[in-house]
């Protein structure tokens, strides 16, 4: 027993492993944003809908300028 | 060559312009010609025709449902409360970001009609498919093809060959569904009840009137009679719009033991799922129809969502680089991949990704999302100045783009320009209130107020 008193009890530390994990309050950020990506349908619809736009002007055009 | 032979070459070689050109020529010499008229018919549908299923905008619970008892859904049982997806960051609407846009889920603040809350009569009929019928007039100069007025529907009702063209012209192409649905009453009756795609198409009518439980019943009943792929989908819709989930996954689950592993139903499936906020199962069943499906856009881009925000951004990266190398070549999948690229260590490549979609966007929304994660690639690289001036453009492009503004905030803190970061918070909290960033860094900088004080 007395024998052991002198020598200090070796702490165990753990060899793998997070030891402390100090919890600070921080600012949140937002998180990166992945942009979905566009459906084929959605992209005939755009299509679709670019292409009639255009015939629109067009044909206001052709019958603003006549009068003109 | 004969001219009707040569309009239904064109028409087989989907040149419908030619196609409806020669029907007119023809028509001009003999306007009782019925085979150049229904070949006119179908060549300006599909001329306009898009997956009606797919481009229909579902908006959860809009039907006016009189049964309802509970003011509130039980949990599970509703798409309506917010799902538990806190990983993923939401769309400006509230929604958790999924792999891909649908028509149905591309709502932009000011169309959401949870938002707006006016007093809009509400159709299931979308304001894309009125907006092309209308256009679709257009580009005739001379006046529409068909009078619809002056037509005998009745007579053409019972026409085996006219009928189901001149539906489909109405429906599709005039966007007129009141006729439509009178021709498809009379054809129904003159067929005695017995067919099912007539039945299919006056669901078509009723849901497009928001007469949602009348369409049930005319789709159940077809489904006595013919079990199809698209009926099962239409009728999952139906539930999807009466906010009934649970009712939508047994049409699945009957749909699946009919068509088992069938593509459509089970992409029905994953959506519900991702919709319930269950990302697991979601994912389970998009894995599933990758296995059938190698190619589908849409299940690969799912599962690669999946795993960017569970933290596995090297499996995003390959599912991205997949999309890349089926030939997407879009803003969006560059971006994605340059996301990618930066949190798998990637750093090479990650700039010129993030150039080509700056290059290919065109929209303002999607070089405001560019900018907005460019600046993440600034905060990475340590670079608040940048980051800031990424932010700052990335406000210009939208103006009410709430994550810029709580990353501003946040950046302007650190500068220690306290009271302007407090503004930018404010101003982020009140752009998009389902937000919860910006609402616990308020109370953080109320907190540590209050601590130098005490």
């Amino acid at each position: 027993m007395s024998k052991n008193t002198n020598t200090e009890p070796k702490p165990l530390f753990p060899k793998t492993g997070q030891l402390i994990i100090e919890d600070s309050q921080d600012l949140l950020m937002c998180k990166p944003r992945l942009i979905p990506l566009k459906s084929y349908t959605l992209e005939k619809l755009e299509k679709m809908q670019q292409e009639v736009q255009r015939l629109q002007k067009e044909q206001s055009s052709s019958t603003a300028s006549p009068q003109n | 060559m004969e001219p009707l032979y040569f309009a239904l070459s064109c028409y087989r070689r989907r040149n419908f312009d030619k196609c409806v050109q020669v029907c007119t020529d023809i028509l001009e010499k003999q306007p009782l010609d019925q085979a150049a008229w229904c070949l006119k018919m179908r060549a300006l549908t599909k001329r306009i025709y898009i997956d009606d299923i797919e481009s229909e905008e579902i908006v959860v619970g809009d039907a006016l449902d009189d049964d309802t008892v509970a003011s509130a859904p039980r949990p599970g049982t509703s798409m309506k409360l917010e799902a538990a997806l806190t990983a993923r960051p939401r769309t400006s609407t509230g929604r958790p970001i999924t792999g891909i846009n649908r028509p149905g889920t591309q709502m932009r603040p000011g169309t959401s009609i949870e938002r707006l809350k006016t007093a809009r009569p509400l159709t299931g009929q979308s304001v894309r498919a009125i907006r092309l019928g209308t256009a679709a007039m257009y580009s005739h100069r001379d006046g529409p093809f068909i009078q619809v007025s002056r037509l005998n529907l009745i007579k053409y009702g019972k026409d085996p060959c006219l009928s189901k063209p001149l539906f489909e012209y109405l429906f599709y192409h005039e966007g007129d569904v009141r006729n439509a649905m009178e021709l498809a009453v009379q054809a129904t009756q003159a067929n005695r009840f017995e067919d099912w795609w007539w039945k299919v198409q006056l669901a078509k009518c009723y849901n497009a009137l928001n007469l949602v439980r009348d369409g049930e019943q005319q789709l159940r009943s077809a489904l006595r009679q013919h079990t199809h792929i698209e009926t099962f989908i239409r009728l999952i819709r139906i539930y999807l719009r009466l906010d009934q989930p649970l009712s939508a996954l047994e049409i699945c689950k009957a749909g699946l033991t009919t068509f088992p592993n069938d593509v459509s139903i089970s992409t029905e499936v994953a959506r519900l799922y991702e919709g319930l906020g269950d990302v697991q199962l979601s994912v389970k069943h998009y894995r599933n129809i990758v296995i059938e499906d190698a190619m589908n856009t849409e299940a690969i881009a799912c599962i690669g969502v999946y795993h960017f925000y569970s933290n596995q951004p090297e499996f995003a990266l390959r599912h991205y680089r997949r999309i890349l190398a089926m030939g997407v070549h879009s803003a969006e999948l560059y971006n994605n991949l340059g996301l990618c690229c930066l949190y798998s260590q990637q750093l090479d490549l990650t700039m010129a990704c993030f150039q080509r979609a700056l290059d290919l966007a065109i929209d303002p929304l999607i070089k405001a999302e560019v900018w907005y994660n460019l600046s993440h690639v600034a905060i990475a690289a340590g670079d608040v100045e940048l980051a800031i001036q990424c932010l700052s453009i990335c406000l210009v492009m939208d103006s009410t783009h709430a994550p810029a503004f709580n990353n501003l905030a946040i950046l302007q803190y650190k500068l220690g320009r306290t009271n302007l970061a407090k503004a930018y918070f404010n101003t982020a909290k009140n752009l998009q209130p389902s937000l919860f960033e910006p609402q616990k860094n308020l109370e953080y900088l109320q907190n540590r107020y209050l601590n130098t004080f005490e």
